[in-house]
């Protein structure tokens, strides 16, 4: 009787094809890294002629500093973890969009994470901001 | 007697086309970081309820040492305005996108002056920031 012949073929890729598998995952990961996708809060922007209209004397005024724990309200000084009831407050009743103005004063030397953390919360209360910069102009940040 | 010249074959090595592919797109890669912000240091700040942003015109960018970039170049608070303008174009709104990354201390001397240029130029502002958890 004849054994029976076992075929073992002996299977390599092909050493030319190397170089088109090193391209292919460079482009995968590239792929990878580059769709990473960027998140963050927008922020619309009124033009300056709504801002005037918008603007009127009894907004709600906060004046930011470098200190991040005590933000002031109106003039008065409020604890940061305070500051959204104190919003709360003062934004009840008031249902027009000219209304829940809040103007956001800041001193030169606050920091970002501060300044966003702030109108962050500001937004998340549906009032749109204005930002009034110590020099003269007046720019409004819708929420 | 006549000898037959045999032609002489000058072919590009085929084993040499993946590496030749390999430094092309080593290249356009080199390339492509030069125009985008990506090589920038800055840490974003943190905030809660972020949304995911898929497309914008630019990006506008504050790094640790307060410099001001807009789409990966180095530019003066005095010409922002304008530049995203140009950039921005006629497109309609909700394609006016501006990406504005700035480095989580840098001050509102610094990044004032440049949202009120993107509220100048009309651009749709996004922040970019971390997730708070």
């Amino acid at each position: 009787m004849r054994p029976r012949r076992t075929s073992k073929f002996l299977i390599e890729p092909a050493a030319v094809a190397t170089g088109d598998i090193a391209f292919n995952l460079i482009v995968f990961f590239l792929v990878c890294a580059s769709s990473e996708p960027d998140s963050g809060r927008r922020q619309d922007l009124p033009s300056s002629e709504k801002t005037k209209q918008e603007q009127k004397t009894d907004n709600i005024e906060i004046s930011l500093t470098r200190t991040r724990n005590v933000v002031t309200v109106n003039g008065d000084p409020v604890r940061f973890e305070e500051l959204e009831g104190r919003l709360r407050r003062l934004l009840t009743g008031k249902r027009r969009p000219e209304d829940r103005v809040v103007v956001v004063r800041s001193k030169p030397d606050t920091p970002y994470e501060h300044w966003i953390e702030v109108t962050a919360l500001v937004q998340d209360l549906g009032a749109s901001i204005t930002i009034q910069r110590e020099v003269e102009r007046t720019v409004n940040v819708g929420p | 007697m006549k000898l037959k010249r045999r032609p002489m074959k000058a072919d590009v090595p085929s084993t040499a086309m993946g590496d030749i592919a390999f430094n092309l797109l080593i290249f356009f890669v080199i390339l492509a970081r030069a125009t985008d912000d990506s090589h920038l240091q800055w840490n974003p700040a943190k905030a809660k309820q972020l949304e995911g942003v898929k497309s914008s015109r630019c990006s506008v960018l504050i790094d640790r040492s307060n410099k001001l970039y807009l789409n990966g170049r180095e530019m003066g608070q005095a010409q922002l305005s304008q530049a995203i303008d140009d950039l921005l174009g006629q497109a309609p709104a909700g394609q006016r996108t501006v990406l504005l990354k700035v480095h989580k201390e840098a001050t509102a001397m610094y990044y004032e002056p440049v949202i009120e240029a993107i509220a100048q130029a009309g651009g749709e502002m996004v922040h970019i920031l971390d997730e708070k958890r």
